[in-house]
């Protein structure tokens, strides 16, 4: 019982979502009410258990870790963010954006409500209020990279690239280490034909992560296409040189990697290399 | 090692029991009694947490934007950096990050009208009034009382230095320094109950005596979201936060980390050699160096700091010439 309890607690501390986990460790500390022998760290377990409960759609278990919220903490908005989402959970979306409002006009600095409101726009089909909404949560919630990045995959979806862009920017001031967000931002930057700015884009992926396949990839992709093309005149373009040498490399390297895979996949990678 | 004997034998002094069982351990026992009533009538006191206002959080991660923007800018390509550096200026410049954007220039009334000044100061004058009272009152006691009393010996031997740490309230030369003092003692529990509290009371306590002297050093500070408050204590003029934070937006230069960045990625595949960086890294220099100074490593912008610099770089050309 005590691993269980340091399991979630160290999983609460990194804000992994393993909702299976958390579930088969946290169900048997409820039902039986071990939970109750954790002090102050019992409410947070509630909390814990009955969002992971709704992610694997057990219910019955989310709605009596809420319950004992309830009981605990009555009108607290953080709980009753709780019970929005086991409305969302089960498809009443209407009265779940109701509980939202309703926090948000008793506490418009609640970060945890503004968020979800988002999503709910988002769930309901309306990417465009989504947008809006997210939009006016970053002006104030600036820091919020993750916001960014469900901003730029909502411009995603509506094909605007140029505006998911510049949100995968801001993403890469606020996480410049984390080489997911560089790859993300190359690949908007490839379907905008900005060929030599995502080249160099995944470049930098590659640069972060040693052998990053996809990154590979990109890099071939871009050096084939501007390979193709007359030099350009632009002195911060990528020279002749380095494109043939950067395009060997990524050849290289993706021959390499796979060379360890299976026969089956081998071929399809050197196929494509070859067609390109 | 003789006159050390001789010394600590001279000094065998026999305390009394009883100031063991009447001042030793009450004293204690009062100051970890004490630091626990205190932690139950602080909590009772700070009530629910002030509610944060939306527009100075705004205000907060707007001026964020711009450092963010000056420290990480040189990941994003020059579009989208100029892009942001015009934006950011012009917004700064008008103060449209203000909490209240008109009010921009003009300066501010009496703050004590300032209801959530006030609220905040009183939150400081609460804390600190929890803090020194019990604080005075045990001291007080202790010199009342106890005033000159030697209660405990350290089991080991201390330099001269420490005799005013240790026998505080006791004009003696030549005892030795390993005899604590009433006052002494009261001062060592006030720093030494600590990790007690923590044991009994949880971490995030309110008995700490450590954070109340800093919470007593920055009197007045309120949390995060309480309106932006100078070291004196009087909120300050954001607008010209602002401006400042404008300026220096203004005096960052651009220097994209990805130009050289395919040299980079074939030298870290070991394609090139090593030393390939080096010389773009010293071809850069001089190019800027001949084309004057950057800005960037100017943090000021007094005509004297501009003058000292160009001459810098004049020199540095003339030794360049020269080699």
């Amino acid at each position: 019982m005590v691993n269980a309890a340091k399991v979630l607690q160290d999983l609460r501390a990194s804000a992994e979502r393993k909702p299976d986990v958390v579930v088969r460790l946290g169900k048997p500390l409820v039902e039986n009410g071990a939970v109750k022998k954790l002090d102050a760290d019992a409410w947070l377990v509630y909390e814990q258990v009955a969002i992971a409960a709704l992610d694997v759609g057990d219910d019955a278990l989310a709605q009596r870790c809420i319950q004992a919220l309830e009981q605990k903490f009555p009108g607290s908005a953080r709980v009753r963010r709780l019970h929005g989402m086991k409305l969302e959970a089960e498809g009443e979306l209407i009265q779940a954006g109701e509980i939202y409002k309703a926090i948000l006009q008793e506490d418009e600095t609640n970060i945890l409500a503004a968020k979800r409101q988002v999503m709910l726009l988002r769930a309901m089909g309306l990417p465009s209020d989504a947008i809006s909404a997210l939009v006016k949560y970053l002006d104030i919630n600036y820091t919020d990279f993750e916001g960014w990045l469900q901003l730029a995959d909502l411009y995603l979806e509506q094909l605007m690239y140029s505006q998911a862009a510049f949100c995968m920017e801001e993403v890469i001031m606020l996480q410049p280490q984390n080489h997911i967000f560089h790859l993300k931002y190359a690949e908007i930057l490839y379907s905008q034909q900005s060929i030599g700015l995502a080249l160099k884009q995944f470049c930098r992926v590659v640069e972060l992560c040693k052998d990053h396949v996809r990154g590979l990839y990109g890099i071939k992709l871009c050096t084939s296409h501007l390979l193709k093309l007359s030099p350009s005149k632009d002195s911060t373009a990528t020279s002749q040189e380095d494109l043939k040498a950067i395009d060997l490399l990524a050849t290289e390297r993706l021959i390499a990697t796979y060379n360890a895979a299976s026969s089956s996949t081998k071929s399809v990678s050197t196929k494509w290399i070859e067609n390109l | 090692m003789g006159a050390w004997t001789v010394l600590q034998e001279r000094q065998a002094m026999l305390l009394d029991p009883a100031i063991r069982d009447w001042v030793l351990l009450p004293i204690m026992l009062v100051m970890v009694l004490v630091g626990v009533v205190r932690h139950q009538v602080t909590v009772l006191l700070n009530g629910p947490p002030r509610k944060a206002d939306l527009k100075s959080a705004r205000e907060t991660k707007g001026l964020q934007r711009g450092s963010i923007l000056r420290a990480h800018g040189n990941h994003l390509p020059e579009y989208a950096f100029e892009a942001r550096k015009a934006y950011l200026t012009e917004a700064f410049e008008k103060g449209t990050y203000l909490k209240d954007p008109k009010a921009g220039n003009k300066p501010k009334g009496n703050v004590m009208q300032d209801p959530a000044y006030v609220e905040t100061m009183m939150d400081g004058m609460k804390k600190n009034m929890m803090n020194i009272v019990p604080q005075t009152v045990i001291m007080g006691w202790i010199n009342f009382f106890f005033s000159g009393f030697v209660l405990i010996k350290l089991p080991f031997p201390l330099t001269i230095r420490f005799k005013s740490m240790l026998q505080r309230g006791i004009e003696t030369q030549d005892m030795d320094v390993s005899w604590v003092s009433s006052l002494s003692w009261y001062f060592l529990n006030l720093f030494g109950l600590q990790s007690v509290f923590t044991l009994i009371l949880g971490s995030g306590h309110a008995a700490d005596a450590m954070r109340d002297m800093q919470a007593m050093s920055t009197m007045g500070m309120g949390p995060a979201a309480g309106p932006q408050m100078s070291p004196t204590g009087q909120p300050q003029d954001m607008h010209k936060i602002f401006l400042s934070e404008k300026e220096n937006i203004e005096l960052t230069e651009h220097e994209w980390g990805l130009n050289n960045v395919e040299t980079r990625l074939l030298v870290k595949y070991g394609k090139l050699p090593r030393s390939i960086l080096v010389d773009q890294k010293k071809a850069k220099a001089a190019a800027t160096s001949v084309s004057g100074p950057s800005t960037s490593s100017l943090s000021s912008s007094s005509p004297a700091a501009v003058a000292a610099a160009a001459a810098a770089a004049g020199g540095k050309k003339k030794g360049r010439r020269q080699a």
